[in-house]
């Protein structure tokens, strides 16, 4: 396998990338001397921090972030209340120019947020002026408090095509549309976009969400000068919405435009994952928050050696590759049924599958407790498959296709001798 | 080289991070073959579940409400033979390091002053505790909660038994036993020390002079001798002695003798490797550890066998002691060896050390001690003339209720099984604790 070559790069709105994966507009973008670490590191491009035109001051509150951690695990989640880039439009476009001279093969999205028509044209225009390759609009930030700004543009259509139209208007450069997922529907907006002529949709941004409530000040967090707000979410936690997201809008064929998926990135299987539902790029920033660029390295060589192994030259190959199995729920064939099946030979004898098959499921296991050994009892078996979620031992409970003539037990009934007492009509 | 910081204190548990990382290995079983495996019951399966699930003061009351001792249990249990030995994350990766995960609960406790005991309302019973060792205080803080009064009657100056004036301080601390102590005053138990009971029968007028009940755990204080007529000789001492006076007054001026000579321990027990690796901490500049059968014969534990050799105990295995070389001043000057060869196991018993003819040599050696065995003092039936012993005066009790032939009078620890893990004493306390309490409840009826 060694030696064979497979191709990551990725033809986006038009632009070449030399592969998929970039940063996402964040601190992890917030200036040049740290982009070009980026690009050394690997990464094609940026969404670099959001520009502000420098009507209003912009400062970051103190502190702006907090963990969600899980155990020891640290970092599952991100929440944030940071605000778009406190830098000046000028020293931003200098880095602009900087990376642009330096990293020629890089490619530099520049993401704006303005508050009129005036202001979205003048940053589009002064990123296409200084190098910028295309623009991504922020309509998605979601602790932005003023109305017609952030996640309430993202939530009042009609702003959104309005924006579009008028950053399209202004320049040439591809235009993406940064969508919030605190909504229920992101197609709508979506396809608002796209009638304002927006080439590519970027999600998601952060989930509006809690992360820690402080137990002695009763505040949550992060606590700004005694002061908690709901804001934004990101990390591991909020991958399940992404992907959620990312897929509507990639199943949707009224809008059909390419897409940049983010949310809960870190690895290589993350990253495909949002490929495989339609995400032609993926752009992180929590993974790096959490262990630093270098993760690139590893997203590169772990997509590479999966495509070697399946014989898939062009990553383009793998965009939207799960989507033609994604179906609604009433698709479902529920004639077919099995049961759970299991490799004791490698049983440790923890107990785990018996106690949540007690606790959660069919009560289907017998527990032999000089042996530590569970036994199933197929026909009790609901196929839930709980307890594999819980086994410590990999793959040890697997899921078993069971013919179609085969019948599940019927879930035990305690009141039978109470049928006397039953007050029950039948429906009509 | 002596340090005594590293000698005098023992090095730190697990931080709170370690702790929780650790606990995050475990597999929550069902039915924890862990906790089956504590002869204490201290539940491991269940602190380390409520660790887990972020109920750290719940964590805390298992371990104190099952055992007293948890700290001394969590720093002086051998667990890998014990609850980690069944620990079920052993074929994931390795067992979970429940004893470590344990004291960290108890310093925890210290640390934060979380208290998760209360002595509830005295039910009016008196009941004596004779010795301070772990059994001892295991009996006397279950009896305080149950709402007895307990007292106990202590020979020594201080309170604690083997875990005051046996174990080494490095590791085990007088700091962390002040701590432990201190939780088991604060249950209402009192403690007389300097307080022998040591008179013909004085034991059994226990009974006559207020007390309900009586609770023996005096442990083993005689030390087996190889020759016990030789006495009163410079640098001969028993382990009991040596330890002893490591953790008392005598330290500077034993550890002043230590410094730069050459010291031979004999035997190959746990105690033994006590002695000898402390020798090598105060600076010793040899230390043999002389042993008639072979490595892996030797009684201690693995892993204080293989620590003692990384500390720099010489062992010398297969060499049998004769005896003592002693000169006119009555000073030791060495120890004459025999060396030994295994013979032939017979069916499945050990293979015994055979001394090979003509082959005696002297280990010249400053301080010679002796570790070979720890036994119930001579006189001791005396103290209880009715209690029935066995013919090494080891104490005759049930092992279900720990009652002995006295009734009233109640016995655990090493005084009973011999030498045994702090451990099994505290569960010993706990069980005549019960049926303490039990006799009396019946008495009254
Ligand atoms: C050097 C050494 C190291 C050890 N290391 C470990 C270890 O690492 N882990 C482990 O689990 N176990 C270890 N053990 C074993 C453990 O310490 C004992 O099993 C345990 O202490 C027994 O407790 P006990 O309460 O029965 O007796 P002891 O701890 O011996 O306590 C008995 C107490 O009774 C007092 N006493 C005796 N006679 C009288 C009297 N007539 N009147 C009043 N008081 C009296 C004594 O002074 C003493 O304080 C070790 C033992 C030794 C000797
Ligand atoms: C397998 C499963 C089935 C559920 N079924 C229902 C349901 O029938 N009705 C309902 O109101 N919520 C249902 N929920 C949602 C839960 O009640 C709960 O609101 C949700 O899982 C979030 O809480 P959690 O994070 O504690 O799981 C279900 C959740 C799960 C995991
Ligand atoms: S959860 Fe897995 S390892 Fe544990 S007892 Fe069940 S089958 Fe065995
Ligand atoms: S046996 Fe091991 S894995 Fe199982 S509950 Fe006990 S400590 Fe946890
Ligand atoms: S008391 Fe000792 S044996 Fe029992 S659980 Fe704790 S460390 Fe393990």
């Amino acid at each position: 396998m060694a030696g064979k070559k497979v191709d990551l790069s990725v033809d986006f709105c038009g632009v070449k990338f030399q592969n998929p994966f970039l940063l996402s507009s964040s601190p992890v973008s917030n200036s040049a001397e740290m982009v070009a670490k980026a690009f050394e590191a690997g990464w094609s491009g940026v969404a670099f921090k959001t520009l502000n035109s420098d009507r209003v001051r912009i400062v970051h509150p103190s502190p702006r972030m907090n963990p969600y951690h899980y155990g020891s695990k640290r970092l599952v989640g991100l929440q944030n209340v940071e605000q778009i880039s406190d830098r000046s439009l000028k020293d931003n476009l200098l880095d602009f120019l900087y990376l642009k001279e330096n990293y020629p093969d890089k490619i530099i999205i520049s993401s704006i947020m303005g508050f009129s028509n005036e202001e979205w044209a003048y940053l589009a225009k002064a990123s296409e002026d200084n190098g910028a390759d295309m623009l991504e609009l922020n309509f998605s930030c979601p602790h932005m408090t003023i109305e017609g700004s952030g996640h309430k543009v993202g939530q009042a259509n009609h702003l959104i095509e309005k924006f579009t139209e008028t950053v399209k208007k202004a320049v040439s450069i591809p235009v993406l549309a940064k969508m919030t997922p605190n909504i229920t529907d992101m197609t709508e907006p979506a396809l608002y976009a796209k009638q304002g002529g927006a080439d590519g949709i970027a999600a998601i941004n952060t989930v509006r969400g809690l992360s820690q409530v402080g137990l002695d000040d009763w505040t949550v967090r992060p606590k700004v000068a005694g002061i908690g707000a709901i804001s934004g979410t990101s990390g591991p936690a909020v991958k399940p919405i992404g992907l959620r997201f990312i897929a509507d809008l990639a199943k949707c064929e009224r809008l059909g435009l390419p897409l940049s998926g983010q949310g809960g990135i870190e690895t290589w299987i993350d990253a495909l994952e949002y490929i495989l539902l339609g995400s032609s790029t993926i752009q992180v920033t929590t993974g790096i928050i959490h262990y630093g660029y270098r993760i690139v390295e590893d997203m590169i060589e772990g997509l590479s050696d999966y495509m070697v192994e399946r014989d898939i030259e062009r990553v383009v190959d793998l965009v939207g590759k799960a989507l033609p199995t994604l179906q609604d729920t009433d698709k479902f064939d529920l004639e077919s049924q099995g049961v759970a099946s299991y490799d004791l030979d490698r049983c440790v004898g923890c107990g785990q599958c018996l106690t949540v098959c007690n606790d959660s499921a069919g009560q289907a296991l017998e527990w032999d407790p000089l042996l530590r050994r569970p036994t199933l009892i197929e026909d009790k078996c609901l196929s839930c498959m709980v307890c594999s979620f819980v086994c410590p031992v990999s793959g040890l409970i697997s899921y078993k296709q069971q013919p179609s003539d085969w019948q599940r037990r019927e879930t035990a009934v305690m009141g039978e001798q109470l049928e006397a007492e039953l007050k029950l009509a039948a429906f009509k | 080289m002596y340090d005594p910081e590293n000698f005098q204190r023992m090095a730190k548990g697990f931080s709170l991070d370690q702790a929780v990382a650790e606990s995050e290995r475990c597999l929550l079983c069902h039915d924890a073959p862990c906790s089956k495996a504590c002869p204490a019951d201290t539940d491991p399966g269940t602190f380390i579940r409520k660790l887990r699930l972020k109920n750290v003061t719940g964590a805390i009351r298992t371990i104190k409400e099952n055992n007293i001792l948890g700290g001394a249990c969590g720093v002086l249990c051998p667990a890998d033979r014990l609850c980690e030995k069944e620990c079920c994350a052993t074929e994931i990766s390795r067992p979970v390091e429940i004893a470590k995960i344990q004291r960290f609960l108890v310093e925890h406790s210290w640390e934060r002053n979380i208290k998760v005991l209360e002595a509830s309302e005295s039910n009016g019973k008196k009941v004596a505790v004779v010795g301070s060792g772990p059994a001892g205080l295991s009996c006397a803080a279950e009896l305080a909660k149950q709402g007895c009064q307990a007292t106990i009657f202590e020979a020594r100056p201080e309170a604690g038994g083997v875990i005051r004036y046996g174990v080494p301080s490095y590791r085990y601390d007088v700091d962390f036993l002040e701590h432990e102590l201190q939780e088991i005053k604060e249950l209402g138990v009192e403690f007389r020390c300097n307080a022998p009971l040591r008179e013909a029968g004085q034991v059994e007028e226990l009974l006559e002079n207020g007390y309900d009940a009586v609770f023996l755990a005096t442990g083993l204080w005689a030390a087996s001798r190889l020759h016990p007529e030789v006495s009163n000789v410079d640098g001969l001492m028993t382990s009991v002695e040596y330890l002893a006076s490591l953790r008392d007054e005598q330290f500077e001026a034993l550890r002043n003798k230590i410094k730069g000579s050459t010291i031979a321990v004999i035997g190959g027990g746990s105690v033994a490797i006590d002695c000898a690796e402390a020798a090598v901490k105060l600076g010793a500049e040899d230390v043999y550890l002389v042993y008639r059968r072979s490595f892996v014969q030797m009684p201690a534990e693995e892993v204080e066998r293989i620590e003692a050799l990384e500390t720099g105990v010489h062992f010398l295995l297969l060499n049998q002691p004769v005896d003592f070389v002693i000169n006119h001043q009555q000073k030791i000057e060495g120890l004459r060896l025999v060396r030994t060869r295994l013979e032939k196991a017979k069916g499945t018993g050990r293979r015994i050390p055979k001394a090979i003819a003509g082959s005696e040599w002297v280990l010249d050696a400053d301080i010679v001690v002796e570790a070979i065995g720890n036994q119930a003092e001579s006189g001791s039936p005396s103290w209880y003339p009715n209690v029935d012993v066995d013919q090494n005066g080891l104490i005759q009790a049930d092992a279900a209720t720990l009652t002995t032939s006295v009734e009233g009078i109640f016995a655990g620890g090493d005084i009973v099984r011999g030498p045994a893990l702090v451990v099994d004493a505290v569960n010993d306390g706990k069980v005549a604790a019960m049926a303490i309490i039990e006799y009396l409840s019946k008495k009254e009826a």
